[in-house]
C-alpha cells in the first residue's frame, strides 16, 4: 500500500517560490489502478515524482507499507527505487545507441531477471529485438519503455502521460497493453493522462487543480469520466 | 547566422591552446631574430658554439611546444565545430531544407576563427610581458656561466604579428569553413532526424550476451570517437611533455626556463583537453545518467559505466606518449647536442622520469574522475527534462 500524507512541494524560495503541491493525501492499495486527471500545471507530475521517490516533498510523507521513503538517505532511496518502482515518461527516454533488447535489459539486470524477453513478446516487439529506438515508431518506442519498466518487476508503476506524444489510435493501443499487463502482473499503477476514457478501467479517479486534489472518485462501477459527470 | 561571435569566444580550449602556442613561439622566435642581429659581434669560437646551441634549442623548443600546441588547437577547434554541428543538427538541417546551400551555411562558421584571434593576441601579449626576463635568462648563467654573450637588444619584430596572429586567425577561420562544409554534406533530412548516426553504429552492436552495464559502458565509449581521441590525447600530452622535461633536466642540464615551460605546457594541455572531454562526456550522457538513477542504479554503477570505459584509452595515450618522447629526445640529442662541447653519452630511456610522471598522473587522473562522479550525482531528471 502506498500512502501519501499531506505532501507539499515548493519550488524556489522567497519571491519566486511556486507551490506546485499544496498538501495532498492519497492512498493507493496494492494492485489498484489510480488515474490522475487535471489541467497542465495542476501538479500531476509533481505528485507522481514525489510518490515514486524521484523527488522529495517539502513537507509531508510518503509511505510504502510502513516504510517512510522521505526519511531515507539518497543511497537508500536509490535502492528503494531499484526494488519497488518503475516510471514511464511521455518522452520514452530510451537509450539511443542501444537496441530494443539491451534497452529492456536495463530494467531486467537490476533484479537479475533472465526471463525479460517474454515481456518484449508481451508488448508485441518480439520481432524487433535488434532495432534501435530511432528505427521504431513512437508507439513502438513507448512499448519498449513499458517493457523496460516491467522487466524490473516493480511493485508500483508510475506513468506520466504515457500516450501524450502519440496519436489517439496508437495511444489507445498502448493503454490496452498497459492495462492488460497490470491485470496479469498485479502491480499498483498510478497514471497521469489526458485521456478521460481510461477512467473506465481505473479503481480510483482523481482530479487535480492548482496543487490540490479537487475531486476523488472511487470507481467501483467502472464508469467513464463522462458518466461520472466530469 | 545562428552562430554568435560571443559563443565562439567561449571556446576556452582553443583560446588557451592558441595563447600558449603563440606565447612560447613568439618568445623564442623573437629572441632568435634578435640573436641573429648580434651574430657578427661574436668572434670567440667557444662563444659561437654556445650561440649556436642557444639558437638551436630555441628552434627545437618552439617547434616541439608550438607544434604540439598547434596540433591541439586544430583538434580542439574541429572538436568544437563537430560538437556544435552535432548539437544543432536539426536547425542546420532545417536551413538546408529551406534551400540554403551548404556553403552559405558553412560561411557562418568563420566566426570560430575569432577564438583563435583572441587566443593568439593574448598569447602575443603574454610573450611581451615575459620577454625582458627571458632575454636576461638567455644571456645569463643559464648554460655556460663563464661565457657571457654580448648584450642582446630587444626589438619588436612586426612580421611576427602577421605570422603569429593574423595568418593563424585567417587560416583557422578558413579551416572552420572547410571542416563544417564537410560535416554538412549529409542530406537535410538526415540532419533533422539524426538518422545517419544510427546507420553507422548499427553494425557495431555486439550480439554477445553480457550485462547491461558492461554493454552500456562499451557503447558510451564507442558512440563518440572524437572524445576517445581527446581523452587519449590528454594522457599523451601529459606523459610526453612531463617525461621530456624531466629527462632534459637530467641529461642535458639545459636551462630551467625551457623545462619548466615544457612541463607547464604538458600539464596545461593534458588537463584542459581532459576537462573539455569529460565535461562533454557527461553532458552528452546526462539523459542516460538520469535514467539510470531513476531506475535505481547506484551512483557507483553510474560512474563506472559512464567514466571508467576510458581508462584503457588513457593507458594507451600514456604509453604512446612515453614512446614518442623517447624517440624524439633521442633524435634531438643525436642531432644537436652530441658534439665536443657536451660530449654526452648516448641517450637511454629515463626510467626515473617515467616513474615520476606515472606516479603523479594516476592520482591526479583518479581525483579528477572522482570530482566528476560527484557531478554525476547532481544530475536530476527534472533538469534533464527541462533542458529539452
Ligand atoms: N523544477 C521546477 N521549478 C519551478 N517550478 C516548477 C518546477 N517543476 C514544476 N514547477 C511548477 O509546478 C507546477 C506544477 O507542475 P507539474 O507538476 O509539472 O504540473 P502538471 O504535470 O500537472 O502539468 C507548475 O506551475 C510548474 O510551473
Ligand atoms: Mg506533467
Amino acid at each position: 500500500m502506498i500512502e501519501i500524507i499531506n505532501a507539499a512541494k515548493q519550488y524556489g524560495n522567497g519571491e519566486s517560490a511556486t507551490a506546485a503541491l499544496k498538501g495532498v493525501s492519497l492512498t493507493v492499495k496494492d494492485g489498484d489502478f489510480t488515474v490522475l486527471l487535471g489541467a497542465s500545471g495542476s501538479g500531476k507530475s509533481t505528485l507522481l515524482h514525489i510518490a515514486s521517490g524521484l523527488e522529495r516533498p517539502t513537507s509531508g510523507s510518503v509511505k510504502y507499507d510502513d516504510l517512510d521513503i522521505t526519511k531515507l538517505s539518497e543511497k537508500e532511496l536509490t535502492a528503494f527505487r531499484k526494488k519497488k518502482v518503475a516510471v514511464i515518461f511521455q518522452q520514452y527516454y530510451l537509450l539511443p545507441h542501444l537496441n530494443v533488447d539491451k534497452n529492456v535489459k536495463m530494467g531486467a539486470d537490476l533484479i537479475g531477471n533472465k526471463d525479460y524477453r517474454s515481456i518484449i513478446e508481451a508488448v508485441g516487439l518480439g520481432c524487433k529485438l535488434n532495432k534501435l529506438p530511432s528505427e521504431l515508431s513512437g508507439g513502438e518506442q513507448q512499448r519498449v519503455s513499458i517493457a523496460r519498466a516491467l522487466a524490473k518487476k516493480p511493485q508500483a508503476l508510475f506513468l506520466d502521460e504515457p500516450t501524450g506524444a502519440l496519436d489517439e489510435e496508437t495511444g489507445r493501443q498502448i493503454l490496452d497493453y498497459i492495462c492488460r499487463l497490470q491485470k496479469e502482473h498485479g502491480f499498483s499503477m498510478i497514471m497521469v493522462t489526458h485521456n478521460t476514457n481510461i477512467a473506465e478501467t481505473a479503481d480510483t479517479v482523481i482530479k487535480m487543480n492548482s496543487g490540490k486534489i479537487a475531486r476523488q472518485y472511487s470507481n467501483e462501477n467502472r464508469k467513464s469520466a463522462y458518466e461520472i459527470g466530469w | 547566422m545562428i552562430i554568435r561571435a560571443r559563443d565562439t569566444l567561449k571556446l576556452i580550449g582553443v583560446l588557451i591552446m592558441s595563447a600558449c602556442a603563440v606565447s612560447v613561439c613568439a618568445l623564442f622566435i623573437n629572441s632568435n631574430i634578435d640573436l641573429a642581429r648580434i651574430k657578427d659581434q661574436i668572434t670567440d669560437p667557444e662563444v659561437m658554439a654556445f650561440y649556436d646551441v642557444l639558437v638551436q634549442s630555441g628552434n627545437v623548443t618552439s617547434a616541439i611546444s608550438g607544434g604540439a600546441l598547434l596540433l591541439t588547437t586544430i583538434i580542439m577547434l574541429f572538436f568544437y565545430i563537430k560538437h556544435y554541428i552535432d548539437t544543432h543538427k536539426s536547425e542546420l538541417g532545417i536551413l538546408k531544407a529551406l534551400g540554403y546551400s551548404d556553403f552559405k551555411i558553412a560561411k557562418g562558421f568563420w566566426v570560430f576563427g575569432l577564438s583563435v584571434f583572441a587566443g593568439t593576441s593574448v598569447g602575443f601579449g603574454i610573450s611581451w610581458c615575459l620577454m625582458p626576463m627571458f632575454y636576461k635568462q638567455m644571456r645569463g648563467d643559464e648554460l655556460l656561466s663563464d661565457v657571457p654573450l654580448p648584450d642582446i637588444p630587444m626589438h619588436f619584430n612586426p612580421e611576427l604579428v602577421l605570422f603569429m596572429i593574423i595568418i593563424p586567425s585567417v587560416v583557422f577561420a578558413g579551416l572552420s569553413i572547410l571542416y563544417s562544409l564537410r560535416k554538412l554534406k549529409s542530406p537535410a533530412l538526415e540532419l533533422i532526424t539524426g538518422k545517419s548516426k544510427v546507420k553507422i553504429r548499427k553494425s557495431k552492436q555486439s550480439s554477445k550476451e553480457q550485462s547491461f552495464l558492461k554493454e552500456l559502458r562499451q557503447n558510451t565509449v564507442r558512440s563518440r570517437k572524437s572524445l576517445v581521441f581527446l581523452i587519449g590525447f590528454s594522457a599523451f600530452c601529459y606523459s610526453d611533455m612531463i617525461q621530456m622535461s624531466i629527462s632534459m633536466t637530467d641529461t642535458l642540464d639545459v636551462g630551467n626556463m625551457m623545462t619548466v615551460m615544457m612541463a607547464g605546457i604538458g600539464i596545461l594541455l593534458g588537463f584542459t583537453t581532459l576537462y573539455i572531454a569529460v565535461t562533454t562526456v557527461i553532458k552528452a550522457n546526462s539523459k542516460t545518467i538520469a535514467m539510470l538513477r531513476i531506475f535505481g542504479y547506484s551512483d557507483r554503477e553510474c560512474k563506472s559505466t559512464i567514466l571508467n570505459g576510458y581508462r584503457f584509452t588513457v593507458a594507451i595515450g600514456f604509453i604512446i606518449g612515453t614512446i614518442y618522447q623517447y624517440f624524439l629526445l633521442k633524435t634531438m640529442i643525436t642531432m644537436f647536442y652530441n658534439d665536443e662541447i657536451y660530449g654526452l653519452p648516448d641517450y637511454s630511456f629515463d626510467i626515473k622520469a617515467f616513474i615520476i610522471t606515472l606516479v603523479t598522473f594516476v592520482p591526479i587522473y583518479e581525483t579528477i574522475m572522482y570530482v566528476y562522479s560527484k557531478r554525476l550525482k547532481r544530475i536530476s531528471l527534472k533538469e534533464v527534462m527541462q533542458s529539452e
